[in-house]
Order: C-alpha cells, then sequence, then structure tokens
C-alpha cells in the first residue's frame, strides 16, 4: 500500500479564480526518494501543503480530490496530528526557527506534542546525531550558516518521528557546497532510515541521481512521472524549460542516447560511458 | 532602531542563571520605587543598584548603549519638566531639582529594566510566564514579538536601501515631511510582516502547534539558593530605602 497516495487533487486558494493544482494523482511508496521539479509558479509549494494537510485545513480555498499519507485522509485530521506522519521544511529557514538554541527548536515539536521529559531528551538527541549537528546544539540558529540551519529544521522535524519529509525547495537560499550537504543529509536519512522523501528541488544537477523517480509539475498539472533518466531524457521536459543538467543536455548532443541501456544523469557517469 | 537594545544574548554570569521570576522580583520592587519617591537621591540610589547586576553580568557596553539611546528623552524630560515647574512654582531651585529627579527616575527605569531584558533570554522569560500561569499562547506571543525585532530592523533597512536607490529621499524637508517620506518604507514593510507571519505560521502548524492543550516543556525552571539570595538582597535594599522615608521624612 502506498504510502502517500493523491488522487484527483485540484485546488483554487480563496479569492482566487484560475485553479493552483488541477486534477494532480500520484502515489509514493514508502521508502522512495521522489524529485518534485517545476517552473516558478506551477504549483509545488502548494502541492507540499497539501501534503501535510494545512491545505485545505488552515488555508480554506476549494479543494477537490484526496490526500492520504500513512493512512490518513488530509481533510479529516487536523494538521497537528498529520504533522506527526508528515515533517515540512521550507524555503527560507528564518520564518521556520524561532527559539534561541538548536536543542530548543528540536524540541518544539515534541514538547507540543505533550510527551514526558525523558522521551523529549531522546528525540532531541536523536534527530541531531540523525542529521550530524549534534555539536550545535548550544548555538543559537542565528548564528549558524544557511545549510546548518536547514539541518536545523529538519532535525525538528524528525524529533516528531514523520515517516515522510516533504521539502519545499530547502536549499534555495543557500550556496552549492551547504546545498550540497544539506542534500547529502537527506539521501542518507533517506537510505539508513528509511524516511520518504518528497523533494521539491530546482537544483537537478545534483539530485537527478539520488531520487527513485522524478515529477515534473506544469501550471498546475503533473505532467511527467517516472525514472528521472527517462523524465529528463524527454523532449518534453526540455521544452517545460526546466533546468535540465549539462550531463543530460551533452549526452543528448553527443547522441550517446542509451548506451547499454543506460543514460547518464552525473557527470562521472557520462565520463564512465565515454571511457568504455 | 539602536536605542533601548535590550536585545538578549547569551552568557554563563550567576545573573544570566538567576531564575527570571528572582528577577522580576527585584525589577517590581525597584520600579515602585521609582515611581513612589521624588527625592534625587534615592532616585539616584534606586539606579545605582542596577549598577552591580550589570557589572556582575558583563553586560555595560550594552547597558550604556540603552542608556546613550535614550539620552533625547532624558534631555526633553528635564527641558520639560524645568520649565513646568518654574512656571508653577516660580523657584529655579525647586525647578532644577524636579527636573534632575525625574530625568534620574527615567534613567533608573532604563538601567533597571535593562538589567533585566538583558540578561534574561526570551524563552526563560516565556517558561516563567508558564509556570506562572500564564497562557501558553500569550506568552508565545510575546517571546515571537522578542525574536522577530532584529529580522524586522534587518528587513527595514533592506526596503530603505530599495527605495533609496530608486531616488527616495528620507532625510529631506521639515519635520513633517520626513515623517511622511517614510510611508513607502512602511507599507512594504507591513505588507511583509503579515506575509512573514503567515509563513511562520504554517512552520508553527507543521510542529505539532496546538496539538495540546498542556505541554511539556524540555526545561523547568527552579530557584535555587542563589535565587533566594537575590531576592532577599533585593527585598532588604528595597526595605532600607523605604525606611528612609519613615525615618527622615524624604518624600
Amino acid at each position: 500500500m502506498p504510502i502517500v497516495e493523491v488522487r484527483s487533487l485540484s485546488y483554487t486558494y480563496p479569492g482566487s479564480v484560475r485553479p493552483t493544482l488541477s486534477d494532480i494523482n500520484i502515489s509514493v511508496e514508502e521508502g522512495e526518494f521522489i524529485l518534485l521539479t517545476g517552473p516558478s509558479g506551477c504549483g509545488k509549494t502548494t502541492l507540499c501543503r497539501c501534503l501535510n494537510g494545512l491545505i485545505p485545513n488552515s488555508y480554506g480555498g476549494e479543494f477537490t480530490g484526496k490526500v492520504i499519507v500513512d493512512g490518513l485522509v488530509t481533510t479529516e485530521h487536523p494538521v497537528y496530528e498529520i504533522a506527526q506522519h508528515v515533517g515540512l521544511v521550507f524555503q527560507n529557514p528564518e520564518n521556520e526557527l524561532f527559539c534561541t538554541s538548536v536543542e530548543r527548536e528540536v524540541a518544539f515539536g515534541p514538547e507540543n506534542l505533550a510527551l514526558p521529559r525523558e522521551e523529549i531528551r531522546k528525540r532531541v538527541e536523536e534527530s541531531l546525531a540523525m542529521v550530524g549537528i549534534s555539536h550545535l546544539r548550544d548555538k543559537s540558529p542565528e548564528e549558524l550558516s544557511g545549510g546548518e540551519q536547514q539541518k536545523v529544521a529538519i532535525a525538528a522535524l524528525l524529533a516528531m518521528k514523520p515517516k515522510i519529509l516533504v521539502l519545499d525547495e530547502p536549499t534555495a537560499n543557500l550556496d552549492p557546497a551547504s546545498a550540497q550537504s544539506v542534500l547529502n543529509t537527506l539521501l542518507k536519512l533517506n537510505e539508513e532510515s528509511g524516511v520518504t522523501m518528497i523533494l521539491v528541488e530546482h537544483r537537478l544537477e545534483m539530485v537527478a541521481h539520488m531520487a527513485d523517480r522524478c515529477a515534473i509539475l506544469n501550471e498546475g498539472r503533473l505532467v511527467l512521472v517516472g525514472e528521472p533518466e527517462d523524465v529528463l531524457y524527454s523532449d518534453e521536459a526540455e521544452a517545460i524549460g526546466i533546468g535540465i543538467p549539462k550531463v543530460v543536455q551533452v549526452a543528448k548532443n553527443l547522441g550517446i542516447n542509451k548506451i547499454n541501456g543506460k543514460r547518464p544523469l552525473t557527470s562521472w557517469s557520462l565520463a564512465d560511458l565515454l571511457r568504455m | 532602531m539602536k536605542a533601548f537594545s535590550f536585545e538578549y544574548k547569551r552568557g554563563t554570569t550567576i545573573i544570566h542563571k538567576l531564575d527570571p521570576r528572582s528577577k522580576f522580583i527585584y525589577t517590581i520592587l525597584f520600579t515602585a520605587l521609582t515611581v513612589y519617591f521624588v527625592n534625587p537621591l534615592i532616585l539616584f540610589l534606586v539606579f545605582l543598584s542596577s549598577v552591580p547586576m550589570v557589572i556582575i553580568a558583563g553586560i555595560g557596553k550594552r547597558w550604556l548603549r540603552s542608556i546613550r539611546g535614550s539620552l533625547f528623552f532624558i534631555a526633553f524630560i528635564f527641558i520639560f519638566n524645568l520649565v513646568g515647574n518654574f512656571w508653577t512654582t516660580g523657584s529655579i531651585a525647586d525647578a532644577i531639582i524636579m527636573s534632575i529627579s525625574m530625568s534620574l527616575r527615567f534613567i533608573a527605569l532604563i538601567s533597571i529594566f535593562s538589567a533585566f531584558f538583558l540578561t534574561t533570554s526570551p524563552e526563560d522569560l516565556t517558561q516563567s510566564m508558564v509556570q506562572l500561569k500564564i497562557p501558553y499562547d500569550y506568552a508565545l506571543t510575546f517571546n515571537m514579538a522578542m525574536r522577530f525585532v532584529p529580522t524586522l530592523s534587518r528587513e527595514a533597512q533592506i526596503i530603505m536601501d530599495a527605495q533609496r536607490s530608486r531616488g527616495l529621499e528620507l532625510e529631506k524637508g521639515n519635520i513633517f515631511q520626513r515623517v511622511k517620506n517614510y510611508i513607502p518604507v512602511l507599507i512594504p514593510l507591513i505588507i511583509s510582516s503579515f506575509r512573514r507571519a503567515e509563513l511562520v505560521a504554517d512552520a508553527m502548524e507543521s510542529r505539532a502547534f496546538g496539538a495540546n492543550k498542556r505541554r511539556t516543556s524540555l526545561y523547568v525552571l527552579t530557584m535555587d539558593r542563589r535565587d533566594l539570595l537575590f531576592i532577599s538582597c533585593s527585598l532588604a535594599a528595597f526595605l532600607a530605602i523605604l525606611s528612609l522615608k519613615i525615618m527622615l521624612g524624604i518624600q
């Protein structure tokens, strides 16, 4: 049974005439790593908000279809309940961190759940360790780099033990090195702890090879879903104008579309193919 | 933006580690004294009471900045009282003493509150409010307000830069004109604050805010021997100053 199921979801924000999302259908298996991309304003953020119930629970608007996450129908459960199953990481860490120390930040979620103090302490330790930022526990989030801040935000969600993490362009405000570090953390969480990942990202160069599947959203519709190489090598993807990785363009121009049934998504796999 | 820089920075001194409630007791007692007395000597003593705290906590620089930031108000209070009292009493000596008292009262208040806010983390304050049975929602609102002050001031700076680079002259004209000049800064600032508030609310909800009426907190504030000592000292100083009135009849 899929852990995330979106069935003919359409959504229009209150006061808006045109729907932001139209007839979205996708299901995600437990432990999958999904890469979601698409041009600005195509509805990616809106879809993220649908996945943890912020839409429609906090936003209102016209919501049709069904979103089921970890067995919960989002329209039938409050956000705080869904939050224990789906963690949502936002674009700008400045707006998602509001405590004066990393430890307090991570404790905020479990505190809201009114867990016993020992359990909170245990979860804080575990989450910090999972993301590899135990050494930052006493720092103030303001003193940290953007990448470290995003890791704090991720740890703060892990403390609620969600099975699914949805990340809405978590690297948008980061330099390439920090972005890479955050993305590696996500891959590690996915591979070692089995957290299902739904990652919205523009930096396809960095993430395409990590994902199990890639989905492209355009003008509120899910236009392509499939293996990253199938999607990124397709002509449709090029026509939509997403940041097709340079490797893919080079490979396409070289005409090495499918050598031994393999198509490269990273520069080193391209290099390997060329050496053969 | 620099005036009243009550922004907390973490510290490890005894004063920082005191329970906010102990510091709050001191603040209340000595605020009461500043309101009760008009004698400049007493007001000076009240002001002095905050100095050891400032020194022990090592916050001298920022404390001085708060006081320096309020110099304009102090000058205003002094002149206003001088003119007003001379008008009503006709004695220049009385008027000067009264003006000094009123200025000292203001300085003492700034000093006492600086000592409190500069050494108390917003979260400890929130936690102590919760432990004083103030509903968490109100306590958190206060905490958030403190947290986003620097963020907003940074944003205001960015908007000012942006508007200046489009030709807005903030320092032009008389005082009314200048206030008007700030409208193109204020409107974007207000709108972006509303947007930010929504995003922060999303982030909080996504972390199960509101799941339970009673939430646990990782830290619990407890009063220890140091707090008792601090409260006793505050109380003793308070009573000593108050007794001056009874024994010497100082007002």
